[in-house]
C-alpha cells in the first residue's frame, strides 16, 4: 500500500470503527430493548434479549398495542403524494428557470432560494391560519401541499443545476425535429434526469416521512396521525415502559433504513451532485 | 276530547322526534389514556350513543401535554372541538372572552342540572358569571406517601407541619430512601409545593391581593417566604436523581415503584401510580394520603385547599346533542361510576357514596370543608402568567433564581397580561 | 456554464413555472409576511387583530434575558458544528474517500445512517439512553462503579445544552461527510499521487492540496451547517423542550414556548422575523465574501 505505515493504518481503522459503534449503538439498543422485559432492560442495556420477548413486538405489530400499521400507512400516504407532486412541481419550474430565456429568470430563482431561510416553525402559526382557511386542516392535502411548498426551493436548486448542465446540442436536435421546449423537457431532459430525479424524490421523501410539526398541527383524529406523531403519541401513554418505546422506535426505524439502503445511492448523488455544483 | 289530544301529543312530540331523528354529529376530545378513564368514557360514549341512535360521537383521545400543545393552536384557529377537556378558571376565560366557547348558562343556571353540584364548583367553570362548561371531578391536591417506607424511619402517619416534614425528609434520606419525588420538568407537578406553601403562608388574602391590585401582589412577603422554604426544602436535596427533567409520569412511576417515600399530587394519582410503574402494581394498600402541613406563623387555615379538577368545555359551534351528551356525562349515574374507580372527586351531590376508597374520600373531606379553595395557578391565570409561575418555581429549584426574583417575575408577568 | 436558453413563451411559462410559484406563494410566503404583520401586534390568536404595538415585541424580545440566552445557544451550537462536527466530518471523509480504503462502502453507508432517522425518534431514542435511572449512561456508570450516584444529564441545566449537541453531531457529521467525499471525488488523484511521489506524507498533501480544492464543498457545508444551527428545533425539543430553566433554548423552541404556547403570538412572530433577517442577512455576508475571494 502506498500511504502511511502500516501503524497509521490500523489507528484510523480503529477510529472508524469506534464512530461506527457510536453511531450503531443506540440502534442497537433499540432493536434489542424492543424485546427484553423491563426488569432485563434496566440491568443490562447492552446485554442480548435473554428470554426474547416475542409478544413485545407481537403486540406492536398486530395492533394490539399501539397503532404501528395504521401510522405507516398515513406516513406512506403523505410521503408518496408529496413526492409525487413535488417531482411534477419542480421539475417544471427547474426546467423553465434552467432553459427557457424570460425577463424574470433570475429574479423568480432568487424568490424561490428565499425560502431556504425559514424553517417550518417560523411561518407554523399564518401557515395553520393559511391551511384552515383554505378548508384542508384535518386532511391529507393540508400536511401534503405544504410539505411541498417547503421543499419547492432546494428542489428547485438541485433540479435547475443538473438540467443547465445538459448541453444545448441535444436541445438544438430537438428542435430540428420540430418538438418546443415542452417537447425538450418530456422526450429528452427527464428521461436523462432520471438519477436527479430520483434524489429529488427520495430527498422530499425523507423530510417527509420524518416530518413531525406540521401533521401534528393538521391532523385531528387519531385515525391520520403519521409515524412521528404515532411515536410520540405512544410514547405520551406508555412513557415508563421503555421498553415498549424502544419497540415501538424500532419498528418506526424500519422503513426509514430499509429506504436508506436501496436508495442510498440517489441520495448521496444527489447531495453532492446538486450541492456542489449548484 | 281524547282525538284532540292525541293530536296536540303529536304534535308536541313531533318536533321532538324530529330534533332527535336528524343525524347529528359533534367532536369529544378527552385526556384519558389510560384506564380506567379510558373505558370509562368509552362507556358514557357507548352509553350515549345507544340512547341516541342519530348520533355520531367523533372522540379524539391525546395524552395531556399532546393535548395541551394541541388544542392551542386549535383555538387560535378559531375551530374549537365540541366538547373538551378542561381546567376551567384562566384559560377557560381566555378562550370564552375570545368568543370561542357556547355559553350554557341557559341549560345549566337554575336548572336541576346547575343544582346537581355545589355553586363553587360550578363556578370555576364560569367567566363573567356565564357557564361555558361543567366538572366531573374537583379534588384538592395533597401528600400520597408509602406508608411502609414511612414506617422504616418510624413515622405512622404523616407529618402535620412543616418541620415535622423535613425532619421526615432528613431521616428518609439518612436511610438511604429517596424522600420526594417531583416531575420538575414538566414543572406544574413543581408548582404544587409552592402554591400551597404560599396559602398556608398568606391565605386567601393574599390571593385576593393578587386580583384586586391591592398591596404588592406577588411581591407579598408571603409569596417570596414561599419560596424561601421551597428552597431550603430543595437544599436537603430529598428529591429523585433528574427531578428538573422528570415528568409528570415519570414521579408516578417513581412512587409507584416504592422507590420515593411521598409525593404531593392530586386525587387521581394512584390509578397513575400504578398505570406508570415498572411493575404495574402500584403501592396498593400501602398508600397512604395526608392534607398538606401547617406551617408556623402562616396566617392561612389548616383548611385552605389547592387543587382543581376537571370538567368539560362546550365549543361555541357545538350542537344542542352535544350539551345533552356533556349533560349526560355529569349525571348522578357516570359520576359515581367514574367514583367508584377512585380516579376521581365526584362533583354531583351524593355521587360519592360510591367512594369506595378511604383514601379518596379523605379527599372529598378537604373539599368539602375548604373555606377558601383555590385552583392551580397555572389554570387559574392565563397561560402567559402561569407559564410564568411554572418556570419561576422551576428556576427556584434549580437554584437560577432567588425566591424573590421569581415572585417579582410572577407579578411582572402578571402586570403585562392584565 | 453559458446558459443555453431560448426565449419563451407565456403559456408554456405559466404551466412549467406556475404551480410552484403559487404553492411556494400562498403557503410560504404569504404565512412569512403574515408573521412579519403580527410580529407588530400583540394578540392571542384568537379574535381580531387590535392592538397595534408597533416595534415593542421587537424591543421587548432583544432585552429579555432568556432570549439572548436562546441567542447565545444558537451561537454555541453553531461554532460546535464548525469546530467539531466539521471537522470531523472532513476527517473521516479524507480517511474513507480514498479509493483504496478497505471496506468504506461499509462505514460510509453507517456513518450516514443517523441522517434517515427522524429527528423525534432520534430524541426519544436519546432521551432513554441518557434517562438518569434507565438509561445506557447510567448502566455504563453503575457497571464502571456501582456505588457512584446516577448521572443526571438532561436534569443538569449546566450540561444539558451539550449532551445535545452530541445528539446534533451524531445525526448530521454523516451528512456533512457524504458531500465532503462527493467533492473529494471531485479532485484528481493524480494531484495527489503527484505531490506523494515528491515526498510529502499523506499529512502534508491533505493540507496544502486537498483541503485547499475542496474550498467550494467546504463552504456549501458550512452554509448548510450555519443555517441549520439557527433553525434547529426538532432534537432540542423532543429532548425537553429546552428546559429545565432555559439551559438548551434556541431561537426556534422560544417562538414555540412563549409565542405559540404561551398565546403571545405577537411575539413569536418577531421572533420568526429576526430568525429570518439572521439567516439573511448571513447569506448576504456570506455570498458576498466568497464571491469576493474568488475573483
Amino acid at each position: 500500500m502506498r500511504s502511511g505505515s502500516r501503524s497509521s493504518r490500523a489507528l484510523l481503522y480503529a477510529a472508524c470503527f469506534a464512530v461506527t459503534l457510536v453511531v450503531l449503538v443506540p440502534l442497537y439498543i433499540a432493536v434489542t430493548g424492543g424485546a427484553k422485559g423491563m426488569g432485563q432492560l434496566l440491568s443490562e442495556p447492552l446485554g442480548l434479549p435473554v428470554p426474547f420477548m416475542v409478544t413485545q413486538y407481537s403486540d406492536l405489530l398486530l395492533g394490539k398495542v399501539g397503532t404501528y400499521w395504521r401510522a405507516l400507512a398515513n406516513s406512506s400516504l403523505v410521503a408518496g403524494a408529496s413526492v409525487a407532486i413535488e417531482l411534477l412541481v419542480c421539475a417544471g419550474a427547474a426546467f423553465a428557470l434552467a432553459r427557457l430565456r424570460f425577463r424574470l429568470n433570475s429574479a423568480l430563482y432568487n424568490y424561490f432560494l428565499l425560502g431556504l431561510l425559514f424553517p417550518l416553525a417560523v411561518c407554523i402559526l399564518p401557515l395553520y391560519l393559511q391551511i384552515r382557511g383554505l378548508g384542508l386542516l384535518n386532511r391529507y392535502w393540508g400536511v401534503i401541499l405544504p410539505q411541498v411548498a417547503f421543499q419547492i426551493p432546494l428542489q428547485v436548486l438541485l433540479l435547475r443545476g443538473f438540467f443547465r448542465s445538459i448541453p444545448k446540442e441535444l436541445e438544438d436536435a430537438t428542435e430540428i425535429d420540430g418538438y418546443g421546449p415542452l417537447g425538450f423537457l418530456w422526450y429528452m431532459v427527464l428521461p436523462l434526469s432520471t438519477p436527479i430525479l430520483a434524489t429529488s424524490g427520495v430527498l422530499t421523501l425523507v423530510v417527509s416521512w420524518n416530518n413531525f410539526f406540521l401533521p401534528l398541527l393538521v391532523f385531528n383524529s387519531n385515525a391520520k396521525f403519521t409515524l412521528p406523531m404515532g411515536v410520540m403519541d405512544f410514547m405520551g401513554e406508555h412513557m415508563t415502559g421503555w421498553n415498549l418505546v424502544l419497540g415501538y422506535l424500532t419498528l418506526a426505524m424500519i422503513p426509514a433504513v430499509l429506504l436508506f439502503i436501496f436508495a442510498q445511492k440517489y441520495i448521496v448523488a444527489g447531495l453532492t451532485g446538486g450541492a456542489v455544483k449548484g | 276530547m281524547r282525538r284532540i289530544a292525541c293530536l296536540i301529543g303529536l304534535l308536541v312530540l313531533l318536533p321532538g322526534l324530529a330534533l332527535f331523528a336528524a343525524p347529528v354529529k359533534f367532536s369529544f376530545w378527552h385526556i384519558g389514556v389510560n384506564d380506567p378513564d379510558k373505558s370509562f368514557y368509552q362507556s358514557v360514549v357507548d352509553g350515549y350513543l345507544k340512547l341516541h341512535p342519530n348520533v355520531t360521537i367523533d372522540m379524539t383521545i391525546l395524552e395531556n401535554e399532546a393535548f395541551k400543545a394541541k388544542t392551542s393552536t386549535l383555538m387560535q384557529s378559531g375551530d374549537p372541538p365540541d366538547v373538551f377537556q378542561s381546567w376551567g378558571g384562566g384559560l377557560m376565560s381566555t378562550y370564552a372572552a375570545a368568543g370561542l366557547l357556547r355559553d350554557i348558562s341557559k341549560e345549566v343556571l337554575g336548572t336541576a342540572w346547575g343544582g346537581s353540584m355545589a355553586p363553587g364548583v360550578l363556578g370555576v367553570y364560569q367567566y363573567n358569571g356565564k357557564q361555558y362548561g361543567m366538572p366531573y371531578d374537583m379534588g384538592a391536591v395533597s401528600f400520597w406517601y408509602n406508608k411502609d417506607l414511612l414506617a422504616k424511619v418510624g413515622y405512622t402517619t404523616f407529618p402535620a407541619t412543616w418541620p415535622d416534614l423535613l425532619k421526615l425528609v432528613s431521616k428518609l434520606k439518612a436511610a438511604g430512601i429517596t424522600p420526594i419525588a417531583v416531575g420538575a420538568g414538566d414543572k406544574w407537578p413543581a408548582h404544587f409545593w409552592w402554591s400551597y406553601l404560599a396559602i398556608r403562608l398568606g391565605g386567601k388574602p393574599i390571593f385576593q391581593n393578587v386580583l384586586s391590585g391591592k398591596g404588592k401582589g406577588f411581591n407579598d412577603p408571603a409569596f417570596v417566604k414561599a419560596g424561601q422554604l421551597l428552597l431550603d426544602l430543595a437544599n436537603l436535596k430529598p428529591f429523585q436523581d433528574g427531578f428538573l427533567a422528570a415528568t409528570w409520569p415519570d414521579q408516578a412511576g417513581f412512587i409507584g415503584d416504592g422507590k420515593a417515600a411521598f409525593h404531593l399530587m392530586g386525587q387521581w394519582s394512584p390509578s397513575a401510580e400504578s398505570a406508570y410503574s415498572v411493575s404495574k402494581k402500584g403501592i396498593l394498600d400501602k398508600e397512604g394520603m395526608a392534607p398538606f402541613p401547617s406551617v408556623p406563623g402562616g396566617v392561612g387555615k389548616a383548611t385552605d385547599a389547592f387543587g382543581g379538577g376537571n370538567g368539560f368545555a362546550i365549543g361555541k359551534n357545538a350542537p344542542d346533542e352535544a350539551v345533552d351528551f356533556l349533560k349526560f356525562l355529569t349525571n348522578k349515574e357516570n359520576n359515581s361510576r367514574y367514583a367508584a374507580t377512585g380516579n376521581i372527586i365526584p362533583t354531583v351531590k351524593g355521587a360519592d357514596v360510591s367512594l369506595k376508597d378511604p383514601n379518596a374520600r379523605m379527599v372529598k373531606g378537604l373539599v368539602d370543608k375548604a373555606g377558601y379553595y383555590q385552583l392551580y395557578l397555572d389554570q387559574f391565570f392565563p397561560p402567559a402568567v402561569g407559564g410564568v409561575v411554572n418556570d419561576s418555581v422551576q428556576a427556584i429549584l434549580a437554584g437560577t433564581q432567588t425566591p424573590a426574583q421569581a415572585a417579582a417575575a410572577i407579578q411582572t408577568a402578571y402586570d403585562e397580561n392584565k | 456554464m453559458k446558459t443555453n436558453a431560448r426565449t419563451a413563451a407565456l403559456p408554456t411559462l405559466l404551466l412549467l413555472i406556475g404551480p410552484a410559484f403559487i404553492l411556494f406563494t400562498m403557503l410560504v410566503v404569504v404565512p412569512v409576511v403574515q408573521a412579519a404583520v403580527y410580529s407588530l401586534y400583540r394578540w392571542n390568536g384568537m379574535g381580531p387583530l387590535t392592538a397595534f404595538r408597533g416595534l415593542q415585541n421587537f424591543v421587548t424580545l432583544f432585552t429579555n434575558a432568556t432570549f439572548q440566552k436562546a441567542v447565545w445557544h444558537n451561537v454555541l451550537i453553531v461554532i460546535v458544528s464548525l469546530g467539531i462536527e466539521i471537522p470531523l466530518a472532513l476527517g473521516l471523509a479524507l480517511i474513507i474517500g480514498r479509493s483504496d480504503f478497505p471496506l468504506a462502502v461499509f462505514f460510509r453507508t453507517f456513518f450516514f445512517l443517523p441522517y434517515v432517522l427522524s429527528e423525534v425518534i432520534t430524541g426519544v431514542l436519546w432521551q432513554f439512553i441518557y434517562h438518569p435511572q434507565y438509561g445506557l449512561v447510567k448502566a455504563i456508570v453503575s457497571f464502571i462503579s456501582p456505588s457512584a450516584p446516577s448521572p443526571v444529564l438532561l436534569g443538569n441545566p449546566h450540561i444539558t445544552l451539550w449532551v445535545i449537541m452530541i445528539v446534533i453531531v451524531w445525526k448530521y457529521f454523516g451528512f456533512h461527510m457524504t458531500i465532503l467525499i462527493a467533492g473529494l471525488q471531485d479532485i484528481p488523484e493524480e494531484l495527489r499521487e503527484a505531490a506523494r511521489i515528491d515526498g510529502a506524507s499523506n499529512g502534508q498533501v491533505n493540507r496544502y492540496i486537498t483541503i485547499p480544492l475542496l474550498r467550494t464543498t467546504l463552504q456549501i457545508s458550512v452554509f448548510f451547517s450555519i443555517i441549520g444551527s439557527f433553525q434547529v428545533f426538532d432534537v432540542v425539543w423532543a429532548m425537553g423542550k429546552g428546559d429545565p430553566v432555559n439551559a438548551a433554548e434556541t431561537m426556534v423552541t422560544y417562538l414555540y414556548k412563549f409565542g405559540i404556547q404561551r398565546l403571545n403570538i405577537g411575539l413569536g412572530s418577531a421572533v420568526a422575523v429576526t430568525i429570518f433577517a439572521v439567516c439573511l442577512v448571513f447569506s448576504v455576508f456570506y455570498q458576498r465574501t466568497l464571491m469576493r475571494e474568488e475573483r
